[in-house]
């Protein structure tokens, strides 16, 4: 597993900045921008150096930049289910009040553009992280704002169709096909029979999809023995020899 | 340009010529008759008896508490006397010759000087929030230097450079003699221990600044373990396990947070008699419920065999309200002056916090009662157990979904605190055909060693 301050696509000189006290300084402030561009546009992600622009934002809020905030969150909600997204928005203003306990203080809390945004995108990460798919799609298109604030993640759909494909792969072995054509949003057989084969390796035969055996769906029973080791004994060892000398 | 460069424009110790900062303290003084307006630096060049009794009292005040009702006049001058005892210690001319008044006076210092930041910035959001002192609002507006982000970290971090603790402790690591690696600063203790407990301050700041991962990363350097330099002043280990646990708590490391929680709160819990009465217990004693709290809601989010001394002190507070979660944090700071013109925009950061947290607790809510039912078959109709949670089949799945997702978790194994390897953290797996559950259990096999090492114990 990759630590999480280390990401395999991230460029030396980003690198060198977070590693130092310039991820501090307001003037890198663009370098981090430039580099969410570049995530956006080539299907990467490094939270650890995005969380480090928002906090250049938090501590400079005149420097920030809506659209950049908005287009990291979305970011984020293409590696779900992970804790990337409440990393991001902890760090947001805290007048964004991303999850409004009631309607009333929704309305209340629009005081901007930029926090109807963060709400919205909040509400596409709970129902992501509470594996609602079938509800996820139908709100990503019920509204003509939430295709502005995709727009710049490239292949955004796709990214989030494959996780979701990697979780039902965890816990189905099979699954009917009416289901995850609803999970995925793919209309149709063919088109549902094409991506699962294409992107996941998996066979559609008839109604039903499977999937083959894989680490997470095995679902094993065992009996998990004890670490036995003489280090543990150390101390009675230890103490034998000393009451004989 | 430098993170010194960049701290030129900001209330500043590194450069002796800050106008902006200079023309702040002025204006402030006029404002509230500042009797004494003697520089520090002058001070310093001409160390006189007096003026060296003075100093050591200035020492003693950095380390003490303001009173509970101090004026905003008094953060104000309390600011001014650590910029320009930490002015004073990092700027003359080579390591000053002081000898810190006790051992503990440096993590004294720090947790002061961090608690006092702490808590002039809650105040100050207070103020713009409530708009209640239309007096001390003016003059907060006036001020947003102080007490700010970029000087309390500039502080911390320059103390860890000069002390080149980061250098010492990697030498640590690698078995070599740290002193080679300390400098002229870092040599003497007092420069060590401040540069050292720095380190925690920086994780506590990030911390409440909701920059957890940041928080971890901190602590690179630092060893968790009895051993560590941390572990000798109780409130230093205290406050370090802290705020590591709850920063994996807010990175989803449940199992890693319930780990930090535990150790710290078994330690507090055996050492609990010999601290009655001594400094900061009445701190540690409020932290320490807290932390109950916490592993509260880990182990609600994540069944873990705890220790016993915990287990029962748990079931005891918290047996029968696992839902009141918001009891025990999470913490946090307002990061920059607040607008005092719109009130309304001034969220407290510890709702922005909580509420976070509890949309991840929502979601998951449900996780125990699906596995409590699960573990009582192998095999388990989908439609059934829906009917049985009276749920629709459709949500059931999706609860299944999150669950096998939560039961996975990043755990600590070695190296740095944000490293670690993805783990099951469940006994109970299982998996869909179709609608057909099957489930599936892993056993532990009989603890041994535990019993075996503590009968010994009792026979020798």
């Amino acid at each position: 597993m990759v630590a999480f301050d280390k990401c395999e696509t991230r460029p030396a000189h980003i690198d060198a900045i977070l590693n130092g006290l310039d991820r501090y300084n307001p003037e890198t402030t663009t370098v981090f921008q430039d580099y969410i561009q570049q995530q956006c546009e080539d299907r990467s992600f490094d939270c650890y150096a995005n969380l480090a622009l928002l906090k250049l934002y938090q501590f400079n809020p005149h420097l920030l930049q809506p659209d950049t905030v908005t287009n990291v969150l979305a970011k984020a909600l293409t590696v779900f289910p992970s804790p990337a997204f409440s990393l991001c928005l902890a760090l947001l203003p805290t007048n964004t009040q991303p999850f409004p306990a009631t309607s009333e203080a929704q309305a209340a809390s629009q005081t901007s553009d930029f926090v109807e945004s963060v709400q919205k995108l909040a509400r596409l990460s709970t129902l992501l992280e509470s594996a609602q798919y079938t509800q996820f799609w139908s709100t990503l298109n019920s509204d003509d704002l939430y295709a502005d604030l995709t727009a710049d993640v490239a292949g955004f759909e796709e990214l989030v169709r494959i996780r979701i494909a990697v979780e039902v792969g965890k816990t189905f072995r099979s699954i009917t096909a009416d289901s995850l054509e609803q999970w995925l949003d793919v209309r149709g057989r063919d088109a549902l029979g094409k991506f699962v084969a294409d992107v996941c390796g998996w066979k559609v035969e008839g109604d039903v999809v499977t999937v083959p055996t894989n680490k997470e769906n095995e679902a094993r029973s065992e009996v998990k023995s004890e670490r036995v080791g003489v280090d543990m004994f150390g101390r009675v060892i230890r103490r034998g020899f000393e009451q004989a000398a | 340009m430098s993170y010194e460069d960049r701290a030129n424009a900001r209330p500043n110790l590194n450069d002796e010529s800050d106008v902006e900062e200079e023309a702040l303290v002025n204006d402030y003084r006029e404002q509230v008759n500042y009797e004494d307006g003697m520089s520090e630096l002058d001070r310093t060049t001409s160390l006189g008896g007096s003026q060296a009794q003075d100093l050591q009292a200035q020492l003693t005040a950095a380390a003490t508490p303001l009173e509970y009702q101090a004026t905003l006049e008094t953060k104000f001058a309390s600011y001014d006397n650590y910029c320009s005892l930490f002015h004073y210690i990092l700027n003359s001319e080579g390591p000053v010759d002081l000898e810190a008044p006790s051992y503990y006076w440096a993590w004294d210092v720090i947790d002061e000087f961090i608690y006092q930041f702490e808590s002039f910035c809650r105040y100050r959001n207070r103020i713009a929030r409530t708009g209640s002192n239309e007096e001390e609002a003016q003059l907060l507006r006036e001020n947003p230097n102080t007490w700010g982000c970029y000087s309390v970290l500039n502080v911390l971090y320059s103390l860890i450079q000069r002390s080149q603790i980061t250098e010492q402790l990697g030498a640590m690591k690698r078995g070599e003699d740290p002193i080679a690696f300390a400098g002229e600063y870092g040599n003497r203790p007092l420069y060590k221990m401040l540069g050292y407990f720095s380190i925690i301050g920086l994780l506590r700041v990030h911390c409440l600044l909701g920059d957890f991962s940041l928080a971890l990363k901190t602590l690179d350097d630092i060893e968790l373990n009895k051993k560590a330099m941390f572990a000798r002043v109780m409130a230093a280990h205290f406050t370090t396990y802290y705020y590591v646990g709850f920063s994996y708590m807010m990175m989803r490391r449940y199992g890693d947070a319930i780990r930090m929680f535990s150790h710290i709160l078994v330690y507090v819990s055996r050492t609990k008699n010999f601290q009655k009465g001594g400094n900061g217990y009445d701190a540690i004693a409020k932290k320490n419920d807290q932390m109950y709290a916490l592993i509260a809601i880990c182990v609600a989010l994540h069944p873990t065999r705890l220790d016993d001394t915990i287990h029962s002190a748990v079931r005891e507070k918290y047996g029968e309200q696992f839902y009141r979660m918001q009891r025990g944090g999470p913490e946090a700071l307002p990061p920059h002056s607040p607008d005092f013109d719109n009130p309304a925009v001034n969220v407290d950061p510890v709702d922005h916090h909580t509420a976070i947290f509890m949309d991840e607790v929502k979601n998951t809510l449900f996780n125990p009662t699906i596995r409590s039912y699960l573990k009582l078959y192998t095999t388990m109709d989908l439609k059934k157990l829906a009917g049985f949670l009276e749920v629709e089949p459709e949500q059931l799945r999706s609860w299944l979904l999150v669950n096998k997702q939560r039961s996975r978790q990043i755990r600590w194994v070695e190296g740095g605190l944000l490293e670690g390897d993805s783990a099951i953290a469940n006994d109970l797996d299982y998996a869909l055909e179709d609608d057909l559950i099957h489930v599936s259990e892993t056993k532990a096999g009989r603890r041994l060693v535990d019993w075996y090492l503590r009968n010994l114990a009792r026979v020798y």
